[in-house]
């Protein structure tokens, strides 16, 4: 039992300490001009530009896409990111010109309600037939 | 109410079938964009033109007629391809063509113009690209129908064929 | 002569398919059935080896050689341009087809001849379906009249090992799932079948559909990994997430076939996941074949291919989910069991796998629907199905590690808490000391690490313990999940990358290591010229490690370029090189990428495809004992 106990301590002592260095390891840039000096701005527009899809390339962001539109744009985001624009404008921006096909997460908006909900309701139908099967065959 | 439940995934099931083969009917490109600019106002910009000494501002330039808008470059062998289409349009009357030279160096552009023929009424030169991002422009060659009010009407993405030369004509005739 | 022999045998193996599906009705195992059965398979084994032997030789006069192959082509890959194209893919289905026809066929004794019959009547209706898909929208051996000296070539990235052997793994894959689908059939039609154990002869085929499409989804990833050059495997690509989901439907069945063969529980249940598994088989193909999307793997779009699949798909859909619907209801029982069971924690596998496999779907279609009814396009991306997916596998994976070693009916938590207790122990041990080692942090990457310890202790101690009442096929497979969870959080949470430009006799460190960018040659391949960089690897103390050469290809028949990945690999991470644009005066555009754990993702899938090889073998072991 005392052994039970004290393993447990560790084990809670370490989730903690794991979740309190939570923090993501570094990436460099994209092409080397590009990047940008403060590397907190870099990381918003690595985050960002992970989000926005390569129009003409097939399923790639354009961080990851060579492709010379993928190029401005990423240019663009962090002009725009310098220039003291929210990351919720940048998407307006992007939006605005491409719509919402740019955005690989799908956005939160009456025509996608189905698409973010739906899992969870499957995760709770599933749950619900658990217990519902249970609940039928203890009574036999 | 079981037997109901049971019919349930055959019901599902042919549903999403139909609309598969609605999307399968109706006439689409899977690759193609729809641009989120229609029926919105140009938008603004402003550059140097090609040829003309004025610079290329774009609150003079649309508003007064019927305006086709065509992304191309010199360097883009569909743009090249599609330019008798271009051409056959800029002879119409009632309707000007207005250029915008993506990312090109100008003295190429001009001697390209010089041998295929200049069907533009001026022409915007889009240096970085920029222009192109405004208008939502993905791959070019990008041909735009923007009424005499200055509201972009449509948009085709890729070399004018045959049947889009018919189809952008049937628009142009029905608005104003 | 070789076309027009093959376009033959094909016309006669849809005779065969067709004889075979009226002489089944009468409910014995006739010679006519037996002829119909064997001479389906024969004359599409020869349709296809012909179409294989004209690609071979380079028969141009042949459109499906013609418009795929190309004499400079090496030989493996003009095999494997037989099936590396939309026709001869068409012919290779109808083969593996008709090899599980036969393998249904094998299943007659004196008691089960209306059950066997009935499933190759399904099986023979399915065969049918296809062929005449084949011969009238897809035939490969259409001829052209005038002589062509060569062919239109092939894309030079298909032309690789991994890929060439992707299909028919694949194919193993979907088409065995057909062979439960057509035993699933045979149960609901027919009245009187309580004494066959319909769950033992499912199982095999299950299990090898399974088995193979496991491998053949790895051997894609694997081939993502190093050909298409930023150190990605899974894209959540439309027709990725089509193999994705017959295999997580494969995954349920699997283990509630389990407790239908011991406890006869989830009977009905299984019969409607068996009939899922095939129908979102033969949706994927629609899917990749019909033009409703584009993405890398489609095959060329032609509307009307679709309209035929999904006309097809319907009357199989339509008929097998009704006739559920139907006749479902007496294979319900209520047969007790609590959650803390093996049947418990299989039936929540089975719940977390659907939901699983409906979010994916979900996610895959959305952007069609979207496009239905609205003007509006959208992207479901990689965001998307890791919001959905990630968490409930999350659950799935720790479930994992128990059920297992509980019992049937009702489990003993103290005593299953005692059992386990090694291995969570063991557990939290190693992970402690591999987060000190490492020392680089985030909560998604432990989660990853301890739900791979997790599993990989669980079945490691399992293993040590030869307990003789749990399979082994399925302690290696689970074992090899494990490795895969691992492989996966180390290269997805852990990744490094650095790009830079480099001129030649440069240097760049990423981690530990020091790259020296020795030279730049040219050279020439068998159908290619490249550019190569010559890149030398060096560890902190100076000792080189390795030497690695990224190319820039270009093939001259297609007018295509390609970047050809260069990879270091060991046990705990890949060094990845590609070489970008540049000349030699300013230098090349240098991509490195440290993926960390990135082999045990392979490894991983090796041993789940090792663990259902073993499964099966048990499988065919228990099923000659029984009948």
């Amino acid at each position: 039992m005392i052994k039970n106990f004290l393993t447990f301590k560790i084990f809670i002592l370490i989730i903690a300490f794991c979740l309190i260095q939570f923090f993501s390891t570094n990436s460099y840039g994209v092409d080397p001009e590009e990047i940008l000096q403060n590397q907190k701005l870099e990381l918003r527009a690595r985050n960002i530009s992970k989000n926005i899809r390569c129009m003409i390339c097939q399923n790639q962001s354009i961080d990851e896409s060579s492709a010379p539109l993928a190029k401005d744009l990423r240019i663009l985001i962090r002009n725009k990111i310098t220039e003291g624009n929210s990351d919720k404008e940048i998407y307006k921006f992007l939006t605005d010109r491409y719509g919402d096909f740019i955005l690989l997460k799908p956005p939160f908006k009456l025509s996608t309600l189905a698409l973010w909900l739906l899992p969870f309701v499957f995760l709770l139908i599933g749950i619900f037939i658990v217990f519902w099967h249970n609940k039928k065959s203890k009574k036999i | 109410m079981k037997k109901q439940f049971l019919i349930f995934p055959s019901v599902l099931f042919l549903s999403i079938l139909l609309i598969f083969l609605y999307l399968l009917i109706i006439d689409r490109n899977p690759t193609e964009l729809p641009s989120t600019l229609l029926n919105k106002k140009v938008p603004k910009f402003e550059s140097e033109s090609l040829f003309k000494e004025k610079k290329f501002v774009s609150s003079d330039v649309f508003g007064e007629k019927i305006k086709l808008v065509n992304f191309f470059a010199t360097w883009c062998k569909p743009c090249r391809d599609e330019h008798s289409y271009v051409k056959r349009f800029s002879n119409q009357e009632g309707i000007e063509v207005i250029g915008i030279n993506y990312k090109d160096n100008s003295q190429k552009t001009i001697s390209w113009l010089k041998e295929l023929g200049n069907p533009y009424s001026n022409i915007a030169v889009d240096k970085n690209g920029r222009i192109a991002i405004d208008w939502g422009v993905y791959g070019i060659p990008e041909t735009f129908v923007v009424n005499s009010k200055g509201i972009i009407k449509y948009r085709h993405v890729g070399p004018i064929t045959k049947k889009i030369y018919k189809k952008i004509n049937l628009i142009i005739s029905e608005i104003e | 002569m070789a076309p027009y022999l093959g376009n033959f045998l094909l016309w006669l193996s849809l005779f065969f398919a067709i004889s075979q599906f009226f002489v089944s009705k009468k409910n014995k195992k006739s010679k006519f059935i037996t002829i119909s059965v064997i001479g389906l398979l024969i004359s599409s084994l020869f349709s296809f080896f012909l179409l294989m032997y004209s690609h071979v030789v380079s028969d141009f006069s042949v459109l499906n050689v013609f418009q795929n192959s190309h004499t400079t082509k090496p030989l493996l890959y003009k095999i494997s341009g037989t099936w590396g194209n939309h026709e001869g893919s068409m012919l290779l289905w109808i083969l593996v087809l008709t090899i599980f026809n036969y393998f249904i066929f094998k299943l007659y004794n004196e008691k089960n001849s209306i059950f066997v019959s009935k499933a190759l009547e399904t099986q023979a209706f399915i065969t049918i379906g296809f062929i005449l898909f084949t011969v009238f929208t897809s035939n490969p051996f259409e001829t052209i009249n005038f002589a062509q000296a060569d062919g239109l070539g092939f894309n030079p990235i298909l032309q690789d090992p991994a890929l060439a052997i992707h299909p028919p793994l694949l194919y193993i894959g979907y088409v065995g799932f057909s062979a439960a689908f057509s035993i699933s059939i045979a149960v609901l039609t027919l009245e009187n079948n309580e004494k066959i154990s319909w769950s033992s002869y499912m199982k095999p085929f299950v299990v090898a559909a399974w088995t193979f499409l496991t491998i053949g989804i790895a051997f894609g990833s694997v081939w993502a990994y190093y050909e298409l050059g930023w150190g990605g495997w899974w894209f959540w690509d439309p027709v990725e997430n089509a193999s994705l989901m017959p295999w997580l439907l494969g995954t349920a069945l699997l283990h509630s076939l389990i407790t239908v063969d011991k406890k006869k529980s989830l009977q009905s249940w299984v019969l409607l996941l068996s009939i899922l598994a095939f129908l979102l088989s033969v949706l994927g193909t629609f899917l990749v074949r019909s033009g409703i999307l584009t993405s890398v793997h489609t095959f060329a779009l032609d509307p009307s291919r679709g309209i035929y699949i999904l006309a097809f798909t319907a009357i199989l859909g339509g008929y097998s989910l009704i006739l559920f619907g139907l006749k479902s209801k007496k294979y319900f029982n209520n047969n007790y069991f609590s959650f803390f069971s093996k049947e418990g924690s299989i039936l929540i596998n089975n719940i977390l796998m659907v939901v699983v496999c409906s979010s994916i779907f979900l996610g895959t279609i959305y952007p069609l629907l979207v496009e239905a009814f609205t003007n509006n396009k959208i992207s479901v991306g990689e965001p998307y199905y890791n919001s959905t997916v990630v968490p409930i596998m999350i659950p799935a994976i720790l479930i994992m590690g128990i059920g297992p070693i509980l019992s049937w009916g009702k489990g003993d938590m103290l005593k299953t808490f005692k059992k386990i207790f090694p291995s969570i122990l063991l557990t939290l041990i190693i992970t402690l000391f591999i987060f000190l080692f490492y020392q680089s942090y985030s909560l998604i990457g432990v989660v990853g690490v301890v739900l791979a310890i997790w599993i990989i202790s669980n079945n490691t101690i399992i293993l040590f313990q030869k307990r003789s009442n749990l399979s082994n096929g399925m302690i290696v497979a689970h074992l090899g999940i494990g490795l895969l969870i691992l492989g996966i959080t180390g290269s997805s949470v852990w990744q490094e990358e650095k790009i830079i430009q480099m001129k030649v006799n440069n240097e760049a460190k990423i981690k530990e290591y020091n790259i020296v960018f020795k030279k730049i040659n040219e050279i020439k391949g068998p159908n290619y010229f490249a550019l190569q960089g010559d890149f030398f690897v060096y560890d902190k103390n100076k000792n080189i490690i390795t030497n690695l050469q990224p190319e820039n290809r270009f093939y001259p028949v297609t007018n295509s370029f390609t970047t050809e990945v260069s990879i270091h690999t060991n046990l705990l991470r890949d060094l990845y090189i590609v070489l970008g644009e540049g000349n030699l005066n300013d230098g090349w555009i240098v991509r490195i990428y440290y993926n960390p754990l990135v082999v045990w993702i392979w490894i991983g899938a090796l041993t789940i495809f090792l663990g259902g090889l073993i499964s099966m073998n048990n499988n065919l072991k228990k099923l000659k004992y029984s009948s």
